[in-house]
């Protein structure tokens, strides 16, 4: 194996650098070829599968592609319908109920123009170093500074955890079943999906699940929108958002707050590592992610659209919950409609559960420097499962606790994790503009121009937010 | 030290090493294993190597404390809008 000449001495490391040498080229190959684990097994196995759809001699050239593209598309699909969780279908369905169709829909499909801008620049730190975002922050800017990223990551990461089992227990309590036997279920399909011991089984389940996002499309045609009106929101941003101006800041922030979080650069960095992606497939890697941006923003528009018929009928849906808004579509857009919205609402809650605490299990395994992938069998990585399980089932047990203040903590995970994301970025920046991490894949310059605009909109977002609470008056709060 | 696998090294970049018309790879060999992954890519590399600390300039730390600190007035912020809602509920 390649290795830098450097000076740290005194380390039990050598210092990395990204290469894409084969491993059985490295010089270290025979010692390497000893230590092989399960987990480098099961990767070489998926790496396989990969070569064998590149190989020219087998199929015609498209389904070839079609076939690679198979292979490889997941973490960025899983990290934004992932992120098309609980907390963010509320805000979007807020977003139609308040103001109906306008400027909310355009800003959606922004607000996950920005999401596609942060996510990329995962891909390519995963695929290049094949290191997760925590353990590269802790490397590379030490453990004062690593500290600080966990500490926003692990209080943002169970605040999402608890709203997503709200909202498994507010969908599924549509359909009258019991808080326990929900919440139970719930934490079952989590704890199954982790017993595969194999990451491509695990995505393909999570994925599966995930598609079940789409069950707003038709609540949405039931809804029977104004075709008209959307293209025309679309265009030209209008109707603007009318009415309590501190409320329209909470919902803008909230709503970018649904596309833009800490927990996804940390997901997604980590995913790609473990489905272990190369340098040649940062392409497909933003295919994925494409298609990831793609599919959530069709169904967040979906959300607005089967609840604006709440707003056209001048029903107040300020206070409303998950549940609340299916029993209030119910009469506008019949049961099916407003069960689908349910049962849409419990999708999202079970994706991002077990999304968020495979996120946070990731960066434990990577700080603690203990087995930290879903291709580690339950006994030699028994520290990344419990963390998995137990984050979500701690988050889970406090949904369950008798007048625990549930709407509260709804209403404020997306502010919260907007606020704690222009760190995060300045993280994700700084390590995807460093050569020695990145070599030939740094960022280009404008990769660096968007990156640091979606920052400063954050920034900018932040304080508006800031003033609004501070100074109600100046926005007739 | 020259590799006792270099014969399954990548010899041109974008091509894979092994045949891949065969139906199953054959993964109990560790050379077959290892022609697949990069070679920082294998866990025991992994474990070996580290990405060293990277020298902070002033403007950079001053660009991270000030973001800290943002992030600590804004959680204030948020506490005081939500103990806020809950005095308004009461």
């Amino acid at each position: 194996m390649d290795r830098t000449k450097n000076d740290v001495t005194s380390s039990p490391y050598v210092t990395a650098h990204p290469t894409t040498e084969s491993a059985a080229a490295s010089s270290d190959a025979p010692a390497l070829a000893g230590l092989l684990t399960h987990e480098d097994v099961d990767r070489a196995r998926d790496r396989w599968e990969v070569a064998r759809a590149r190989w020219k001699g087998r199929g015609a050239k498209k389904f070839r592609r079609v076939r690679l593209l198979w292979l490889l598309i997941g973490p960025g699909v899983l990290v934004f319908l992932g992120e098309n969780d609980a907390p963010s279908m509320l805000s979007y369905s807020a977003d139609g109920a308040r103001h109906g169709i306008g400027f909310f829909i355009p800003f959606v499909v922004l607000t996950f123009l920005m999401g596609f801008v942060v996510q990329e620049m995962t891909v390519r730190l995963g695929a290049v170093t094949h290191r997760g975002h925590a353990e590269l922050i802790f490397d590379r800017f030490g453990r004062f500074w690593g500290f600080f990223a966990m500490g926003d990551l692990v209080v943002g990461n169970f605040l999402t955890l608890v709203t997503e089992f709200i909202g498994v227990r507010a969908g599924l309590g549509f359909f009258g079943v019991r808080p326990t036997i929900a919440i139970g279920g719930a934490l079952v399909i989590v704890a199954a999906a982790i017993t595969t011991g194999r990451y491509w089984t695990w995505e393909r389940i999570t994925m599966g699940l995930a598609i079940f996002n789409g069950l707003f499309i038709p609540a949405a045609i039931l809804a029977r929108p104004n075709w008209h009106a959307v293209g025309h929101a679309l265009v030209t941003w209008k109707p603007l958002p009318t009415g309590n101006h501190y409320e329209i800041v909470l919902l803008i922030l909230a709503t970018i707050g649904a596309t833009v979080t800490p927990w996804m650069l940390f997901f997604q960095q980590s995913a790609v590592v473990d489905k272990g992606m190369q340098p040649r497939d940062i392409n497909a890697g933003r295919f994925d992610t494409i298609l990831g941006v793609l599919l959530a923003s069709v169904f967040a528009i979906a959300a607005i659209l089967a609840t604006a018929p709440l707003f056209h009928h001048g029903i107040n849906s300020v206070d409303f919950q998950a549940a609340q808004f299916a029993e209030a579509l119910e009469p506008l857009i019949g049961h099916t409609g407003a069960a689908l919205f349910a049962l849409g609402i419990f999708e999202a809650g079970i994706v991002a559960a077990i999304a968020i605490s495979t996120s946070s299990a990731y960066a434990f395994g990577e700080v603690l420097q203990t087995g930290h992938s879903l291709n580690r069998p339950l006994r030699d990585a028994w520290p990344f499962y419990l963390v998995l399980l137990g984050s979500a089932s701690a988050a889970a047990g406090l949904v369950l606790i008798p007048n625990f203040p549930l709407e509260f903590v709804a209403l404020t995970v997306n502010v919260i994790a907007v606020l704690a994301m222009p760190p995060a970025l300045a993280f994700l920046l700084l390590l995807v503009n460093d050569p020695e991490v990145m070599g030939e894949y740094v960022n280009g310059r404008w990769a660096n121009v968007a990156g640091i605009g979606v920052t400063l909109l954050l920034i900018i977002a932040g304080l508006g937010f800031g003033l609004a609470t501070v100074f109600p008056k100046w926005l007739g709060g | 030290m020259k590799s006792d696998f270099s014969e399954l090294s990548v010899s041109k970049p974008g091509m894979e090493p092994i045949p891949a018309d065969v139906a199953q790879p054959h993964l109990e060999d560790p050379r077959v294993v290892l022609s697949l992954l990069e070679a920082d890519q294998v866990v025991a590399a992994k474990e070996q190597m580290r990405f060293g600390r990277q020298k902070l300039s002033r403007g950079v730390r001053l660009l991270l404390w000030g973001l800290r600190i943002y992030v600590v007035v804004m959680m204030i912020i948020v506490a005081i809008s939500v103990l806020r809602a809950v005095h308004l509920i009461q």
